[in-house]
């Protein structure tokens, strides 16, 4: 069933799609039919008015899951499965042919030529104002100046197209020729080739960790394929072809003699340490721009022009070979395509970082396997499911080891004959330790348990503790006084800074993280029932007085349900900002949890995993904000009407 | 002055245009990352800016603190060529399908040290022992891999062991504390606080004769090697001659010392244990037939994902560039 589901995600999606499309549409008519209902008989702030609204709430999350499935191409996955395919097959060709284009104004406006006589210039230009004038004689000057133009002339004789060989201008003659023969192909069109049986039985797209199948499966895609065969090959001949003038050859040897003439003078050790370094920095300077310009690879720039025009309808070609495609990608793919890299096709742009919901799903339900055996879970531990808990763990974490020290006598010793009897001190060790078998509950079990585990008890120190010294400080004075710069010192410290200490002082158990989580819930606590306790009506206080109310009494019947809507409020906020917490606490040390899931998951840029661990923190956050408002509507009917 | 004003910001315009316009045909600079605090020879060349005059493109580096980033940094475009990026973040990057590309070693080094808690008295020779103890590991890094390394020559047992996925500082204060009974560890720092309370498991001898070490990689955008292989030929050329010029002399260590940002005396001790080496050795030891590059870097693969069989990544290795 959930393999079915897995290999036909694309069109699951495909159906869920177009449910989202007529929910959203139809939720807002819903809405619009509502609102012009209640129109005339609502106040403007009444807070009765924003009750019910679900239909609002349903506009809101397909509209996000739609957005989700655009940007992550599922809406073009879902429906033009085979789009990615031919794409890959597309950036093939792109690939095949960049060298060539790396080298014309196609993409990068100049000619690479022009870019390297450009700078080759420009650098001589400054080592001809920055010869160091003091480490050469006038004539090497004079010298030095002429090697400098006549490496400018390399340049310019490169650049004639009067110089270029004949041997160079049939090939790129050819090569423009057979790049045009490749634009015909390509307008062809397929006739009549199919696709391999190979490659029809490649895995679709998305369902393995091969993201794109890299065969081509349409016959639009294996002529693009063959076509990128020829196109390697006429790259492979085009970075080949040299511009060597024969003008060059002479002015070559000459200039090399007189550079290594100047050097020989400089290493002949008439010259003091200091000269002799600049000297030689300054030759090597001009050497090294000599031997960038004898390797023949600046062309004329009219040399080029045929294979630049062929390379411009190569790619006319290829936009109309592509068809609608063209359009399916400008629509249902934003981002940059899909680019072809040496093993593989993957997806550029927002496809990239963000994961397909169906994958999301995929991923999730992987990962809710129970069956650790199976692949299933993270790392060997499920993500929520039960186990046998052993009561001697318990006994074990409950029982301090000092027991058993502090009773009289010595532990047990290994007798004569290999054998080891304990004794009384030894048992209770045993229970210490938790080595005794004293049966076993079911438990939850795996990293959501972890997490939440950690996250309720944090939560129920922090109201423990909490509530009453925030209502204490909301009514005493001492306790006001006393307590209110140590809150307010620490609260505002984000817990990732206390990180390194929780761990020196509490170790790698769930102490340490629990720790953390309870700062950030315990000032929460504090301030909101202060707030609540502070803010209730003085003449409230003063009736019950005078009706004989004791301390005790105020406080617990006028004060403490005063300031319980502001403690629940309060205890909303902490849970959220508890699980916002939990990832830096699972850093600490991480053994499981959401969190530890997160930070594995980012050093490998597992970006689908990534998103399942925001939405299940995001999903169990929503799911404790529901039970705390259900909490809220019960237990104080009375907030907003007091 | 409202009249200057109104000079003075055309003439900025203006200029601002004119720079443009120079720069637009020699825009190619290039954008190379490195590791502060990780040191080597090249790192004179760089200051002397003999790439900048080599490749007669200016040469930007900037610092990064992980290989994840510089990956990240590359695909986005903002960097071309990543000098000694770890082989795991490269080999992990491969795997979620980045074009990116090996080009050359940088570096050879020792594989990371895991310590054991000095008192336990384990060492190579009853590693069994680690069997049922607690391990700090930083995950999916070259200190992981040297774990899973250690423990498969040790032929221990990983599945009954507790690991934890700790950063290296926070492995070495664990190890302190005794909340861990052995911490696998990189960098200096947190390297010599883990040395101080525990011993490596495997000595550098024992590391050598299992044949268990690490290295870095220059890796680059497959976009930047196909439109400037000659720079990135001349890149590697210049890298190839600062290491053969490196010496150890006291001026050499003391211009790398600076640019790495570390002492003298940790800079020496951390470039005494690293191995750079020639292109032509890279090209017979690693990048040869039966190279240790593919090799290494396919068991990376195999350790990071099950699914992958690790042999595409040997597809993304290129030694042209040596030539």
């Amino acid at each position: 069933m959930l393999d079915w589901m897995s290999d036909n995600r694309a069109a699951i999606a495909a159906i869920v799609i177009f449910a989202l499309a007529i929910m959203f549409i139809s939720s807002i008519f819903i809405g619009k039919k509502q609102a012009k209902l209640s129109a005339k008989d609502a106040v403007f702030g009444d807070p009765e008015r924003t009750k019910g609204g679900w239909y609002w709430s349903v506009c809101g999350i397909s509209a996000l899951l739609l957005v989700w499935f655009y940007f992550s191409w599922g809406v073009g996955r879902a429906y033009f499965p085979n789009a990615a395919n031919e794409m890959c097959q597309v950036a093939k060709l792109e690939e095949a042919i960049s060298p060539i284009k790396a080298a014309l104004p196609l993409e990068s406006r100049y000619y690479k030529s022009t870019t390297l006589v450009a700078r080759n210039s420009d650098q001589l230009m400054q080592l001809q104002s920055q010869m160091p004038t003091a480490a050469f004689s006038q004539n090497e000057q004079t010298e030095l100046y002429a090697l400098i133009s006549e490496t400018r002339r390399l340049m310019a004789n490169s650049s004639n197209p009067a110089n270029l060989s004949l041997d160079a201008q049939d090939q790129l003659q050819v090569l423009a020729q057979d790049l045009v023969g490749l634009s015909t192909r390509l307008a062809a069109g397929p006739q009549g080739i199919s696709p391999s049986a190979e490659a029809l039985a490649q895995p679709r797209w998305g369902t393995t960790h091969i993201e794109i199948p890299m065969l081509p499966i349409t016959e639009r895609g294996v002529l693009f394929d063959t076509i990128t065969l020829d196109a390697q090959e006429l790259a492979a001949r085009f970075v080949k072809i040299r511009n060597n003038p024969s003008q060059n050859d002479a002015l070559i040897v000459d200039i090399k003699n007189r550079i290594d003439a100047l050097k020989i003078v400089t290493t002949s050790g008439k010259f003091d340490e200091d000269v002799t370094t600049a000297r030689k920095a300054y030759l090597k300077a001009v050497e090294r721009i000599f031997k960038r310009l004898d390797d023949g690879i600046i062309f004329p720039a009219q040399s080029l022009e045929g294979i630049n025009t062929a390379i411009a309808t190569l790619d006319s070609a290829k936009n109309d070979a592509r068809g609608q495609l063209g359009t399916i990608e400008a629509l249902f793919f934003p981002g940059d395509g899909i680019v072809k890299s040496r093993t593989q096709c993957t997806e550029q742009g927002s496809g990239r970082w963000l994961p397909k919901p169906t994958d999301v799903v995929a991923t999730f339900w992987k990962l809710a396997s129970p069956n650790t055996e199976a692949d299933g879970g993270f790392k060997g531990i499920p993500l929520f499911w039960w186990k046998w808990l052993p009561v001697g763990d318990v006994v074990a974490m409950i029982m301090p080891d000092w027991i058993a020290d502090i009773l009289p006598g010595e532990y047990a010793r290994h007798a004569a004959d290999g054998t080891v009897t304990p004794n009384f001190k030894d048992k209770v060790l045993a229970l210490a330790q938790g080595d005794v078998n004293l049966g076993a509950v079911p438990m939850f079990d795996g990293h959501v348990w972890d997490s939440m585990f950690r996250v309720l008890v944090a939560l129920g120190l922090g109201i423990m503790f909490g509530v009453p010294l925030g209502i204490y400080m909301g009514v005493s004075k001492f306790f006001k006084s006393f307590f209110d710069p140590l809150i307010e010192l620490y609260r505002p410290v984000p817990p990732l800074a206390w990180a390194p200490l929780i761990l020196t002082i509490f170790g790698i158990q769930d102490d340490g993280k629990i720790f953390l989580l309870f700062m950030v819930a315990f000032a929460i606590m504090v301030i909101s029932a202060r707030t609540g306790a502070s803010g209730t009506q003085l003449s409230k206080i003063r009736a019950s007085h005078s009706l004989g109310a004791t301390n005790g009494q105020i406080l617990r019947n006028v004060i403490l349900p005063n300031a319980l809507p502001e403690i629940l409020t309060g205890i909303r906020i902490a849970i959220g900002v508890c699980w916002g917490t939990l990832v830096a606490a699972e850093m600490l040390a991480g053994t499981t949890g959401v969190g530890f899931i997160e930070n594995v998951a980012r050093t490998v840029s597992d970006y689908e995993l990534i998103w399942v661990t925001i939405l299940i923190m995001g999903i169990l956050g929503l799911a404790f904000d529901l039970i705390m408002r259900w909490v809220i509507t019960k237990t104080i009917p009375w907030r907003g009407k007091g | 002055m409202k009249q200057n004003l109104k000079a003075a910001i055309l003439a900025t315009a203006s200029a601002a245009v004119m720079a443009t316009a120079s720069a637009s045909y020699a825009a190619d600079s290039v954008n190379a990352a490195f590791f502060l605090e990780w040191a080597s020879p090249n790192q004179i060349a760089k200051v002397d800016k003999a790439y900048d005059d080599a490749m007669g493109v200016d040469v930007n580096w900037t610092d990064f603190s992980t290989g994840v980033q510089m990956t990240e940094a590359m695909l986005s475009g903002d960097i071309d060529i990543s000098y000694s990026q770890g082989l795991a973040p490269f080999v992990t990057a491969i795997q979620q399908g980045a074009p990116l590309k090996m080009v050359a070693v940088a570096m050879m080094y020792e594989a990371n040290d895991c310590f054991v808690k000095n008192g336990l008295g384990i060492d190579a020779s009853n590693a069994s022992e680690l069997e049922g103890k607690t391990v700090a590991v930083p995950l999916n890094t070259m200190a992981d891999f040297a774990f899973k390394s250690y423990m498969a020559h040790l032929d221990v047992d990983m599945s009954t062991m507790t690991i934890v996925d700790q950063a290296p500082a926070d492995g070495a204060v664990s190890l302190a504390d005794g909340s861990v009974d052995m911490a696998c560890i990189f960098g200096g720092n947190s390297s010599k606080a883990a040395g101080e309370v525990g011993t490596p498991i495997m000595t550098s001898e024992q590391k050598v004769e299992a044949g268990i070490g690490s290295f870095d990689v220059v890796s680059v955008t497959e976009k930047f090697a196909t439109e400037n292989p000659d720079l990135l030929r001349t890149f590697l050329d210049v890298t190839d001659e600062a290491n053969k010029a490196w010496a150890f002399t006291d001026a050499q260590l003391a211009k790398v010392a600076k640019d790495a940002g570390m002492s003298v005396e940790d800079t020496r001790s951390q470039m005494e244990g690293m191995i750079f080496l020639s292109e032509e050795d890279q090209k017979t030891k690693f990048f040869g037939p039966d190279g240790v590059a593919a090799g290494a870097a396919a068991a990376l693969g195999v350790v990071f994902s099950d699914a992958s069989d690790g042999t595409s990544i040997a597809k993304t290795i290129d030694a042209s560039f040596l030539d």
